[in-house]
């Protein structure tokens, strides 16, 4: 079932700024975690506000659960929404206990308030002394707090700004599969705000690409990352390689060396060629393979990054494994299992 | 089902209340500026060929001379006391800020008490020396005199400020400027003073109007000015379009500082950039300097604030058993609730213009709002006379309509409420600022997060924002309290007929020749006055650090 339903949501915060959020639609089906991905001022932010009612958009319209919520210059206030919302410094209330916290959204009339608190603060992994107050706690405990206080009243859908942006990197992995799970486990649908790709490609059931208040694509992560619509949604994923290449018959002619391929056929001008680092394997044997010379290698631990060379200088990075060596060579061989062809003019 | 119903995003019953507020509190403003347009009053050719003329020459002498007064005596002690390692240092900066708790009316005729022929000075040289003091060499009740009262009253503004300035310049920038060359003298004059300059003209600025709104301390002397033509327009002559005219055009005094203060501001950005600075390293000057430091320092303090206090302490004593009675405690409790409950609405009302611009998703709200704050740059005198037009004119029509004319009394013209509206109007400012700076410091989200948890905006400001942000609300009281029992010229124009406040009374008896009595009154008002400097003054440091 259908949640949530944005259609074509402008905003503009001052009149001679660009858009923040420029024709923006999308749906959010029940149940499903739904990232939103882009660089500061790509207006993520903005559109979690405007699904909140903190914001109101200049047009478009918004529904959420079948109702029109959004429309011209009418918009339901805030607080009649039923939207959960995590903020990116958590907003507790430093004079109430985290117990109060929870408790302040919860109506007499929903049954046992105190019990419904106790409840949530325990789905979120949180066993402490619920009578201390907010300031005594640590920032990933503070969140647990912020996370139960905004899932305690049954909200219609959860919204999270940055919701991992202030804990460290050891922290972070862990926090975002245990967040992942309390979500799934109270079944609530979720939008969360993110620069970092990693948070989306973990957490999210689907993702969707933000640039300059324009929608990229939306998706499920395979697909984004296999099946990026342009070069900027492509680079979001990390560092692509791009090398110039003329198609014959048989294949393309490179300045690292040829590639066989019979789809080669299909163009006619130069093209360009692109694949990811982890698209590549480094090979031993010489022979039909590219070659370049090695410019520099970068261990990770979890694997290398090689830097080749072509004659004129132009580089590329292939990922191998972090076993490899290459002592004492000078040039290496490697093939692309996996290369996008893309019209060079 | 149309749940939108009637929900128009931009409206919501704050935006209401807060511009209802604005109507109210503009009315005094639009009132002077529409009457400006009616015919001047039959005084009016009068006072242009007779007086005019010397009210702009008092004005504008009075103006330059606290200017280059309060610039000499503000920059000294600020640079001092900011870059110089001398005994007593840390105790001259909160000892400098005292004279502000001093109304400049009261340190008027308690240095004319000292001064004078029963004053301790010249008892000291008559019985010492046996030296007659020819009076007229220490004739203060002049045009130079009052320059030097307000002066010295005033010079704090300029002293905190610019103090604040040089606390916050970088120790690179003086460290490159002594790197280069420069000595601390050339570093003064050439990094740290034109680093400064901003600060220090704003603090000018904020004398300046000080001085425009003074009534007591010129009129006491005798020199006339702006002000005291409104008075004499006002009662001695009866007319209030002549009392306009001149309000006008005091305003356009105003408005001349305020302007000539913001285009020396521009759009320049005198702070350096980086986040965190350190604060400049203070100097140990040799001791010679040290104790020269001190002595100029110890000097203003003593002749700023410790020998009027002391006079009025001694004059209280003189006094006291004839003046503290039952009288004088009702005149305590009144003066106090008034300014108490001018504090509380001034409070209430900054609460519901903030909240309004909190909840409001549009920026030119801001800038509407401001005009609540006006006031406070407004001279009382003109103030009085804005609020006192549209009063009676309500007086009249209710007069005309709803009573035949045996009733007598007045309703609105005359009464406590027209005296505390216009304090609402004229301290506004004092109460809406602190309100303001605590709703910036919670910042926006505990407010979204609890009307997301499906509070209403009401509940949202009584469960979340104000318990957050007492310490503002009760310091906003305060400092309304503290001014509204300072206030003078508004409340000599407005106050119900007989009705004293301790201001009016210290004032009344002193012009009447008991100034040794108005002294009792005078020591609650600076006492009181203290509290709230010495709060100022954390609050600064605080900030500093």
């Amino acid at each position: 079932m259908r949640i949530l339903s944005l259609q074509n949501i402008n905003k503009k915060y001052n009149k001679a700024d660009e858009f923040a959020v420029n024709d923006v639609s999308f749906d959010v089906e029940e149940g499903e975690i739904l990232a939103l991905v882009g660089e500061s001022g790509s207006g993520k932010t903005t559109l979690l506000r405007l699904i909140a009612g903190l914001e109101h958009p200049d047009s478009g319209m918004i529904s959420l659960m079948g109702q029109t919520i959004v429309e011209g210059v009418k918009s339901l206030p805030a607080h009649e929404r039923q939207v959960g919302m995590v903020f990116q410094d958590y907003a507790l209330f430093p004079h109430l206990t985290i117990l109060e916290n929870v408790k302040f959204g919860l109506k007499k009339a929903k049954g046992n308030r105190e019990q419904i608190a106790l409840e949530t603060l325990k789905l979120v992994g949180l066993n402490e002394d619920f009578s201390r107050y907010p300031h005594q706690l640590s920032g990933g405990q503070q969140q647990r707090v912020a996370l139960a206080r905004a899932i305690a009243p049954n909200p219609k859908i959860l919204l999270m700004d940055e919701p991992f942006s202030n804990l460290d990197a050891m922290l972070k992995d862990q926090v975002r599969e245990e967040i992942r799970q309390i979500i799934k486990k109270t079944g609530i649908t979720a939008i969360f705000v993110t620069h970092d790709t990693k948070d989306a490609l973990s957490t999210a059931d689907r993702i969707a690409i933000l640039h300059k208040g324009f929608l990229q694509q939306i998706d499920i992560p395979k697909i984004l990352y296999e099946n990026p619509v342009n070069p900027y949604v492509a680079n979001f994923f990390g560092k692509r390689n791009e090398i110039l290449a003329t198609p014959t018959e048989e294949g393309f002619y490179t300045t690292f060396g040829f590639i066989s391929d019979l789809e080669a056929k299909k163009y006619t001008g130069k093209v360009i060629l692109q694949f990811r680092p982890e698209h590549g394997e480094v090979v031993q044997r010489d022979g039909q393979q590219l070659t370049g010379k090695i410019v520099k290698i970068s261990y990770f631990g979890s694997h290398q990054m090689v830097k080749l060379a072509d004659d004129e200088g132009k580089r590329v990075t292939i990922r191998t494994n972090p076993g490899r060596s290459f002592e004492g060579m000078e040039r290496a061989s490697f093939y692309l299992w996996k290369y996008d062809v893309e019209e060079a003019f | 089902m149309d749940i939108l119903k009637k929900n128009y995003f931009w409206w919501n019953k704050w935006t209401g209340y807060s511009l209802l507020i604005l109507l109210l509190v503009a009315t005094p403003l639009f009132t002077i500026f529409i009457k400006l347009f009616d015919s001047p009053g039959g005084s009016w050719s009068h006072i242009a060929n007779n007086l005019l003329m010397g009210y702009f020459q008092n004005t504008i002498l009075l103006l330059l001379g606290v200017a280059i007064m309060t610039f000499l005596l503000g920059v000294s002690t600020a640079w001092l006391v900011s870059n110089y390692e001398f005994p007593g240092r840390k105790y001259f900066e909160w000892l400098l800020i005292l004279p502000l708790g001093f109304p400049g009316y009261i340190m008027a005729y308690t240095y004319v008490g000292i001064l004078d022929y029963t004053g301790p000075i010249q008892v000291f040289f008559r019985n010492t020396f046996d030296m007659q003091v020819r009076g007229s060499l220490i004739d203060i009740m002049n045009l130079p005199g009052a320059v030097f009262i307000l002066s010295i009253t005033l010079f704090p503004y300029v002293f905190l400020i610019t103090r604040s300035s040089f606390l916050q310049q970088s120790k690179t920038l003086q460290e490159a400027s002594f790197l280069l060359g420069a000595n601390r003298f050339k570093t003064f004059f050439k990094v740290a003073l034109p680093m400064a300059r901003p600060a220090i003209v704003a603090g000018i600025a904020l004398a300046s109007m000080e001085v425009l709104n003074d009534y007591g301390t010129v009129k006491y002397f005798g020199v006339n000015t702006f002000t005291t033509g409104i008075f004499r327009a006002w009662f001695s002559m009866g007319d209030s379009s002549t009392a306009i005219y001149l309000a006008a055009i005091l305003m356009v005094f105003v408005f001349v500082i305020l302007y000539l203060e913001s285009l020396q501001r521009g759009n320049r950005q005198y702070s350096a950039v980086n986040g965190i600075q350190k604060p400049t390293a203070r100097v140990h000057p040799t001791l010679g300097k040290k104790i020269f430091y001190t002595s100029i320092c110890t000097s203003i303090f003593l002749i700023s604030f410790l020998f009027p206090f002391l006079q009025l302490v001694n004059w209280v004593s003189l006094t006291y058993t004839k003046v503290v009675n039952q009288d004088f405690f009702l005149l305590i409790f009144r003066s106090f609730g008034l300014a108490a409950v001018s504090g509380i609405f001034i409070v209430i009302l900054s609460i519901v213009l903030l909240y309004a611009l909190r909840l409001s998703p549009f920026k030119w709200v801001k800038n509407i709002t401001k005009i609540a704050t006006l006031g406070y740059a407004i001279p009382g005198a003109v103030i009085a006379v804005g609020v006192m037009i549209p009063f009676i004119a309500m007086d009249k029509w209710v007069y005309g309509n709803l009573f035949s004319s045996q009733v007598a009394g007045l309703f609105f013209s005359g009464t406590l409420f027209a005296l505390v509206f216009a304090y609402i109007v004229r301290f506004m400012a004092v109460g809406y600022n602190p309100v303001e700076a605590g709703f910036q410091k919670i910042g926006i989200h505990v407010n979204e997060a609890s009307r997301l948890l499906g509070a209403r905006s009401t509940r949202t400001l009584l469960k979340i924002d104000l318990p957050l942000i007492k310490t503002s609300l009760v310091s906003g009281i305060l400092l309304v309290f503290v001014d509204v029992l300072k206030e003078l010229p508004l409340t000599l124009i407005l106050r119900p007929f007989n009705y004293q406040t301790l201001a009016t009374k210290a004032f009344d008896m002193a012009t009447n020749e008991m100034i040794a009595e108005s002294a009792n009154a005078a020591l609650i008002i600076i006492l009181t006055g203290i509290i709230p400097i010495i709060f100022l003054n954390r609050l600064i440091k605080k900030r500093k650090l």
